[in-house]
């Protein structure tokens, strides 16, 4: 346990569906950060709100499901009014370990990094390693695990992720990362351990369909960013709605 | 009277038109959406009665065939009226969207102050 009592931190868990896993991770996290945990609930059908509440986190309960990122971004708002400094995404199914929170946080903490991106390439798959490739090389983003939703935010990260520009976005990924690059914004990837998912299925790759969709708006999204991707965070500046 | 073709192409401008404005007088269309299409009630209800309008343009046009610049500018209209549709829906779909988010941030903020779920206030 590294618990970082002098920084102005918080976890955010987006979850759908994840009563089965959501107590303990909502535990686990807050007691490896001692921050509060933000619970993002996308609309759940079961008792994924109850569970997390009662195992101490704050909850955000939207109305009706909009998404992993769009979930995100509704935390990211959030901790933002409340004055966070940085705040760490983490999945409700439980492949992400709350023991490695803190990889996230030191490097940001220690100013090496506006960014950090906890990879764990080997649970990858060969289908899934060459579509990052490819993201990559049309990208050229030096980033290996691009989907990972395990990752760290400082403010400055924060308050362009928070922007209207962001939600245009379906996936806190690619789009995420080239949003952020633009601002100049400094990325660390972090070696970490990742289980096995104990529920769920991963949102976006949970069945070819998806997965030929996703890979098309992604594609879609990298080549018309590719270059010319200028005043998409120009306009990035923070408006409430 | 015969049917003439101009009869039938004004009458189809005439009744577009009537229709679009009993649309905004029932409250069915937004006003700012009627006049697009108040505009191509008037462009059909012209060209059926003068349809040497588009004979007319097409020769200056090189168009051998003059119902040709009709239907290709008609299906070109559609299309910018298609790809409008979605810019606005994206639009809107940011704002639902962000809404959505708001009124969680805000539920959460009474719930806290309430204390029922017994989370500090932020």
């Amino acid at each position: 346990m590294t618990q970082f009592p002098n920084l102005a931190g918080m976890v955010l868990i987006p979850a759908y569906n994840e009563g089965a896993t959501i107590g303990r991770i909502v535990e686990e996290s807050a007691w490896a950060t001692g921050w509060p945990v933000l619970v993002i609930d996308d609309g759940s059908l079961d008792d994924t709100v109850a569970r997390a509440a009662a195992a101490g986190a704050r909850v955000l309960p939207l109305v009706m499901n909009i998404g992993s990122w769009g979930a995100v971004q509704a935390g990211i708002r959030c901790a933002l009014e409340a004055g966070a400094e940085l705040v760490v995404t983490m999945d409700a199914d439980g492949q992400h370990l709350a023991d490695h929170l803190y990889r996230l946080v030191e490097p940001i903490r220690a100013g090496d990094a506006d960014v950090t991106i906890g990879a764990h390439v080997g649970r990858a798959s060969a289908a899934r390693l060459l579509a990052w490739r490819i993201f990559r090389a049309i990208t050229g983003l030096g980033v290996e695990d691009l989907t990972s939703g395990f990752r760290g935010y400082n403010r400055a990260a924060l308050r362009i992720l928070a922007s209207p520009d962001a939600t245009l976005l379906d996936y806190q990924d690619i789009g995420v990362l080239m949003l952020l690059r633009e601002a100049d914004l400094r990325f660390l990837e972090v070696e970490v351990e990742m289980r096995p998912r104990t529920s769920g299925q991963s949102r976006v790759f949970s069945s070819w369909l998806r997965v030929a969709r996703y890979l098309a708006v992604t594609l879609v999204l990298c080549v018309s960013k590719w270059e010319h991707s200028g005043p998409w965070v120009r306009n990035a500046q923070p408006r409430r709605t | 009277m015969p049917f003439t073709y101009q009869l039938t192409s004004a009458l189809l401008g005439l009744g577009l038109a009537t229709g679009i404005l009993y649309l905004v007088r029932r409250n069915h269309l937004h006003t700012r959406y009627a006049l697009p299409w108040l505009i191509v009630a008037g462009i059909i209800g012209l060209l059926g009665v003068f349809p040497s309008l588009a004979d007319t343009i097409s020769s200056h046009l090189g168009i051998s065939y003059p119902p040709t610049l009709v239907l290709v500018g008609a299906v070109a209209l559609l299309v910018i009226k298609l790809l409008v549709m979605d810019i606005d829906r994206s639009q809107s779909e940011v704002r639902v969207q962000r809404l959505i988010q708001r009124l969680a941030i805000l539920e959460e903020r009474i719930e806290a102050l309430q204390g029922r779920r017994g989370s500090p206030p932020p």
